[in-house]
């Protein structure tokens, strides 16, 4: 095989669509158009199963299989001759298809009709160039290994999981020119995922939250595996999907649902990258941009190389936030603030928790605000440690690996971006300071 | 024979490709450079680019089985002919007119899609003395725009 499929990677991506050519048991041909054609390797292709047509009827008695991809950036065409192995019809390859095909059949007029019943795997056997002119490509928008190596050598430098968070999205819109970003992380003990951080929407959106499998975000969470799509597609549009999610799987008590989930309206092309670490789903890197086929299999590999580095440096942060000794409460009670005081309200059932019958947050950061400024009116304690806070039985933390820095950092940025007078900030590894500008009134229903 | 309303569709601006298969059933196909529709819609000529299609006109030659399908890239309507006699010509100078007016038209159909002009020109660039002319007769025909009458018989021709 003189091409490297990996090489000649947006033929595949459907711009122009290819063709399969099979062959009957008495050797008449027969073709048809494809609408997808998905990378596995450079030795695997997956077709989409959407009808049993001729061509599948051939293929699954036995008919050898030839294509016909023409590039979009060249003019280059390729025959490639491949070996049917077996269909899937679920896992992750089989969701990043099922995606796909909803933003190509929006944009091509045929939703309803495309529907992915099977992810047909086929060995590729050869790929001959066909003989012909081809222009020169166009230069790349980005140089993504330049972009990477500046962005792993950003993280690299970060200090702590706040400092690291900000570097990864900066680098994100800096390294590799996106423009829309969100960082959302994982919930395990809840099943679901939060956003901690985001880029280029008017509202940053921190503490809202999508179930784990909803939507791009939840299903890439799930399959662990990027998805992307390169049209407009209704099926995948977050309003939507988590309202309908909500409705279907009772989650109405316990999502967030007051803090809507950032993203653009007309957003044309998405893509959902895990960050994963040690068999772990740490979250989600979520991008998007109003121009169809924005992303393709380069930017994908990039960010999911990207998220790679990012997960293991978030995991190291987490677990190096956690090795400080507890501190006791300090003996020196702090100044009692003057003016009128901030009546919190904090409702157990959710730990859910209202400033002057603003909501703030809820669940599990809210369990630690409250407990946070519990001991501080009652013993005036202002320094805590992640240590503790894990330890301490009023949180309810969902488990040991459960990502702790994570909510002290969205609790923090939920404060500031509230303006509430209450002020989290990092006094340490592994530490935290609490001031307020108002005395408080707690209540607790 | 086909029907004038999709003879005119078969010599408009669609996307056209061509296949035969081999004595182990490996199917080559090409794209075709543009359609005539001659005696009164019972056979057709479709043009090809030699040099990229030697194994194309090998396996014409050596089966006279084809499939042919047009396609439409603006509405997905999509024909697919089976052929059992068909040969391969020499390609005939005054053919070119045809070739260069499917071009044009395809270009027209595809631009607005978002499709670069200068690459599917390049695509389809060829020289008379590199085309070849296969012609044969519509044994079937069938509907292949997606959707539930894909893949039926068109004009009450046998299946295939």
């Amino acid at each position: 095989m003189n091409v490297r499929l990996e090489t000649i990677r947006e033929c595949l991506e459907g711009i122009i669509p290819g063709h399969i050519g099979t062959c009957d048991a008495e050797g008449m041909p027969n073709l048809a158009y494809l609408s997808q054609v998905e990378f596995i390797d450079n030795e695997h292709v997956a077709l989409s199963y959407q009808f049993f047509n001729r061509t599948r009827q051939n293929v699954l008695a036995g008919s050898p299989v030839r294509l016909l991809l023409t590039s979009h950036l060249t003019s280059a065409q390729y025959r490639l001759e491949l070996q049917f192995l077996r269909t899937e019809t679920a896992g992750p390859l089989f969701e990043q298809m099922k995606a796909k095909l909803a933003g190509i059949a929006a944009h091509t007029g045929m939703s309803g009709v495309f529907r992915l019943l099977g992810s047909d795997i086929y060995r590729v056997l050869s790929i001959e160039q066909a003989v012909g002119p081809t222009v020169a490509p166009p230069p790349p928008p980005v140089n993504y290994l330049t972009a990477l190596r500046r962005a792993a050598q950003k993280l690299a430098g970060s200090a702590n999981l706040q400092c690291l968070l900000e570097t990864a999205l900066d680098s994100l819109q800096s390294e590799f020119g996106i423009g829309h970003v969100m960082l959302l992380m994982h919930d395990e003990g809840r099943g679901r995922l939060y956003t901690l951080a985001s880029r280029g929407y008017p509202e940053s959106g921190v503490g809202s939250e999508i179930p784990m499998g909803v939507g791009l975000i939840g299903i890439s969470a799930r399959e662990r595996s990027p998805i992307r799509i390169g049209f407009m597609t209704s099926e995948y549009t977050y309003g939507r999907t988590v309202r309908d999610s909500i409705a279907a799987e009772g989650y109405a008590d316990t999502l967030e649902t007051a803090i809507p989930l950032p993203g653009l309206p007309e957003a044309r092309s998405q893509m959902a990258v895990p960050i994963l670490a040690c068999e772990r789903v740490l979250g989600v890197l979520y991008v998007e941009s109003v121009a169809d086929l924005h992303f393709g299999y380069d930017d994908e590999d990039a960010l999911v190389a990207f998220a790679a580095q990012l997960g293991q440096a978030i995991l190291h942060h987490q677990q190096a936030e956690e090795v400080e000794e507890e501190v006791q409460a300090s003996d020196n009670a702090p100044p009692v603030p003057a003016g009128p005081p901030l009546l919190v309200r904090h409702y157990a059932a959710n730990d859910s928790v209202f400033l002057d019958d603003d909501y703030l947050i809820k669940g599990v950061a809210g369990a630690i605000l409250w407990a946070l400024l519990q001991d501080f009116v009652e013993r005036g304690r202002t320094e805590f440690t992640n240590k503790g806070l894990r330890l301490d039985p009023r949180i309810r933390l969902p488990g040991v690996s459960d990502n702790l820095e994570a909510r002290l950092v969205l609790l923090q940025r939920r404060l500031d971006e509230r303006s509430t007078g209450i002020h989290l900030a990092k006094s340490g590894r592994g530490r935290y300071a609490l001031t307020v500008d108002r005395p408080l009134e707690l209540v607790t229903d | 024979m086909l029907d004038s309303d999709t003879q005119a569709f078969l010599q408009t601006g669609v996307s056209i490709s061509l296949a035969a298969c081999n004595a182990a059933r490996l199917a080559c196909m090409s794209r075709g450079m543009g359609c005539k529709v001659f005696d009164g819609g019972r056979r057709m000529a479709v043009f090809v680019k030699r040099s990229q299609s030697l194994e194309l006109l090998d396996n014409i030659a050596a089966t006279g089985k084809v499939a042919c399908v047009f396609s439409l890239p603006s509405s997905n309507r999509t024909f697919q002919l089976k052929g059992a006699d068909a040969v391969v010509q020499p390609f005939e100078l005054v053919d070119m007119a045809i070739v260069n007016h499917h071009i044009d038209e395809f270009v027209q159909e595809v631009v607005p899609l978002g499709m670069a002009e200068q690459v599917v020109r390049t695509v389809f660039s060829c020289t008379a003395d590199d085309l070849a002319t296969v012609v044969f007769s519509a044994s079937a025909v069938f509907s292949q725009t997606p959707g539930p009458k894909a893949g039926e018989p068109v004009g009450g021709a046998a299946a295939s």
